[in-house]
């Protein structure tokens, strides 16, 4: 039998966290390092007529980066949409636009209010429904020259007309769920510099080194083998630290100098320099059976994925798969979207596209349950997935399919003194 | 006045990048010459305790404690590819790798055993309590770091890499049938909520919190993602939401855009649901996404459950409350 598998093993990062020896990318300093500043779009969406620095030069500033200095412009993890630094345009605010490097953070502070950007303010899209008309502006035309629709997601299985002649009982109802931030304790930070190799170093807190490693690499024009990311203690991450906030400006502004570079984001700074919980619209019609079995769902779900692609559809998708809950329905006509946006760029974070569904389908179960005359638990029991089961996708579920345990698991707290929890 | 109310959510939660989209996994693993091991992968620990599983499931193999095993993440000089953390995928497919990679090794070994002991089989080389020998004959052992010594002088190593893949197709794009995602986590919580009708302020008691992780290698971090997952999805369903105005964030700031704070959080019963999934290591799914979602749910309904007033967008604020119940009884207008 196991020894150490399924003991509670003390956690390897215990002692630094407990005696505050952990070290996070702020705490990372090198000699003769210069501190940057990110300068961020303060338009939703405008063409960027020119950006002057002259009065930035202030003394103390030691380099201004726009997009001309990048040897490669962009990234993302999906598509690379998103520019490092502005090019003619802006798609949110927030965009980073130009960065400086000076001898210390005030320097930097300072120029960075000095840099003059005129911008040609365009239309812009804030609701993905008007996104949707036909008539709207494509923000990403180079991607999708006639739509913001960037993903759709059709799952179809059985037969609608089939499923409401069986219902006894039909829901309908609209669910929103809002724009979240991941919150995560430690706001981003990174330390870049060049090693006696001659190789990029950068030092930062994320979720894929390697991933990062790619893009400095590809954003700076060199191999990965030249570039080392050595990621520090981590004060928590949701999927905030999935796409790259500022490690390849950090890099570039060290290759430039080659002096360490230090960029450290205020938690102001840190809002602005993440993606964000795609806030979703879903319209659903459930209907089930006399007996309480599900025969039917209808559902159309809209994501709004903001400026750029991040992993929009790979998130709408999830909520696709994940519509109907963990309930077998043999019915199913699902249609999921994914919409650009002039909002925060939306992404990662823990759930990933099935957490927001969850309020939705939920609900129509406590709704359904109501109109039928039985409980929660009895609705609930009746329509779990088990072994053998198959999903909206077509999926058999062929083992560890642990659904009516867990909420087996919690009766005899639904039943305790005065049928309390 | 103040009501309560209960509500449960069951959810699920498939795992991985999925799609079709090839999930790899990778490890680099060598024993020391005194029978301690280091393990790299590219996986971060993001503070949801992979690298302690990885230590754990070296250790388990090798006969060894945890904390005899080095675990080194997140340097792309030296350790390999291991995929994003996210998907909850770590305990699951970087913990398959870390698996392959020990019981590569420890192949090895045990062949090399087999040979010096003169046991006709490897499979009838156990390691344990820091001892490599021939199982049912005590008389035939030694100290692990001292066979892993004398094999080098002899010119045997015992190093290895190894990778794990995760199984996924895409869905077709014309009516979603494939099979996504494996495999699939599930979850169910229940929630007593206390609501004040004059506020329409929320306070959740208690919540119960099963989760089916296959099984849990480390149980106390298990409760732990639980608590966490419970705390982010209760800010989720309560509290949190960026505020915009034609794309401005009007709240970026802790003092105005809340999260929970230690107050918010209410006690929490984990319960451990083990249903083996037999492609995972010892039997393992993950855990870390599907912690945060029930809890929505089992609030929401909680709160009808306590004052009859069905909230449908997120988050439950007071301000809805009140209305909701303002519209339900038009006499509180």
């Amino acid at each position: 039998m196991t020894q150490v598998i399924g003991n509670g093993s003390i956690r390897e990062d215990a002692w630094g966290k407990v005696f505050g020896e952990s070290k996070y990318p702020a705490d990372f300093n090198r000699p003769d390092q210069i501190y940057g500043v990110v300068i961020r779009s303060t338009q939703a969406h405008a063409r960027i007529r020119s950006i002057n620095v002259d009065k930035a030069r202030l003394p103390g500033v030691i380099t201004i980066l726009t997009a001309e200095d990048m040897v490669y412009n962009r990234h993302g993890v999906l598509f690379r949409d998103q520019p490092v630094l502005a090019e003619e345009r802006v798609r949110m605010i927030g965009d980073p636009v130009a960065a400086i490097g000076a001898e210390s953070l005030a320097a930097a502070k300072q120029a960075a209010a000095l840099v003059e950007i005129d911008y040609e303010p365009l239309p812009a899209i804030f609701d993905p429904e008007e996104g949707m008309k036909p008539s709207a502006l494509p923000l990403h035309p180079e991607l999708f020259p006639d739509t913001n629709i960037l993903y759709h997601l059709p799952i179809r299985r059985g037969n609608m007309d089939e499923g409401w002649t069986q219902a006894e009982v039909v829901v309908e109802r609209e669910y929103s769920t809002q724009m979240v931030d991941h919150a995560f304790l430690q706001p981003e930070a990174v330390l870049a510099y060049i090693d006696e190799r001659g190789h990029v170093v950068v030092q930062v807190a994320t979720q894929y080194a390697h991933y990062d490693r790619g893009e400095i690499a590809h954003a700076l024009g060199l191999k990965n083998s030249k570039v080392q990311v050595k990621t520090t203690t981590v004060g928590g991450a949701f999927g905030g630290r999935e796409d790259i906030s500022l490690q390849i400006i950090a890099a570039m502004m060290a290759w430039k100098t080659m002096r360490p570079v230090k960029f450290e984001n205020t938690r102001n700074e840190s809002f602005y320099s993440h993606s964000k919980r795609h806030p979703m619209k879903m319209y659903y019609k459930t209907g089930a059976a006399k007996d309480g079995r599900l025969v039917a769902l209808e559902a159309k779900i809209i994501g709004d994925a903001g400026a750029y692609t991040s992993w929009s559809p790979n998130i709408l998708r999830k909520a696709a798969v994940h519509a109907t809950g963990p309930y077998e329905i043999p019915h199913v006509k699902i249609d999921s979207y994914a919409v650009y946006t002039n909002n925060p760029y939306t992404g990662a974070m823990r759930g990933f596209g099935a957490a927001q569904p969850v309020v939705a389908y939920e609900s129509q179960m406590d709704l359904l349950a109501k109109e039928l005359g039985i409980s929660q638990v009895e609705i609930r029991m009746r329509n779990l997935l088990k072994v053998g089961s198959t999903t909206a996708t077509g999926q058999v579920l062929t083992e560890s399919v642990g659904a009516e345990a867990c909420l087996k698991a919690v009766l005899p707290y639904l039943t305790g003194k005065e049928g309390r929890v | 006045m103040k009501k309560r109310g209960v509500g449960i959510g069951c959810t699920w939660y498939g795992t991985g990048y999925g799609n079709g989209f090839p999930d790899v996994s990778s490890a680099f693993l060598e024993i020391h010459d005194d029978g301690s091991a280091t393990v790299l992968t590219g996986a971060i620990d993001v503070g949801q305790g992979s690298s302690t599983v990885y230590a754990q499931i070296v250790a388990e193999e090798l006969g060894l404690k945890p904390e005899d095993i080095t675990v080194v993440t997140g340097d792309t000089d030296v350790a390999p590819d291991s995929g994003t953390t996210a998907a909850t995928r770590q305990t699951y497919n970087t913990g398959n790798a870390v698996l392959r990679a020990v019981r590569q090794a420890k192949g090895k070994l045990q062949a090399y055993a087999a040979r010096t002991f003169s046991c006709t089989t490897p499979e009838g080389i156990e390691l344990k309590d820091g001892y490599i020998g021939v199982k049912g004959d005590p008389s035939r052992r030694m100290p692990l770091g001292e066979m892993v010594s004398t094999a080098r002088l002899q010119g045997e190593r015992f190093i290895s890499a190894e990778s794990f893949t995760a199984q996924t197709t895409p869905v077709n794009m014309e009516n979603g049938q494939g099979a996504p995602y494996w495999p699939y986590a599930f979850g169910c919580q229940a929630a007593e909520v206390e609501v004040d009708t004059e506020t329409g302020i929320v306070r959740v008691l208690k919540i119960v919190a099963a989760h089916d992780v296959g099984k849990a290698i480390n149980p106390t971090q298990v409760e732990g993602q639980i608590a966490g997952g419970v705390a982010q999805g209760l800010g989720y369903a309560l509290l949190e939401q960026v505020e915009l105005k034609e794309g401005k964030i009007q709240n970026p700031a802790l003092s105005s855009y809340l999260i929970p704070t230690a107050l918010d959080v209410p006690e929490i019963e984990s319960i451990i649901i083990e249903e083996t999934e037999s492609s995972g290591p010892y039997g393992a799914k993950g855990l870390g996404e599907p912690a945060m979602l029930p809890v929505v749910a089992a609030v929401i309904n909680a709160i009808d459950d306590a004052v009859g007033v069905r909230i449908t967008s997120l988050p439950a604020t007071p301000e809805k409350i009140l209305a909701a119940l303002a519209e339900k009884e038009p006499e509180r207008r």
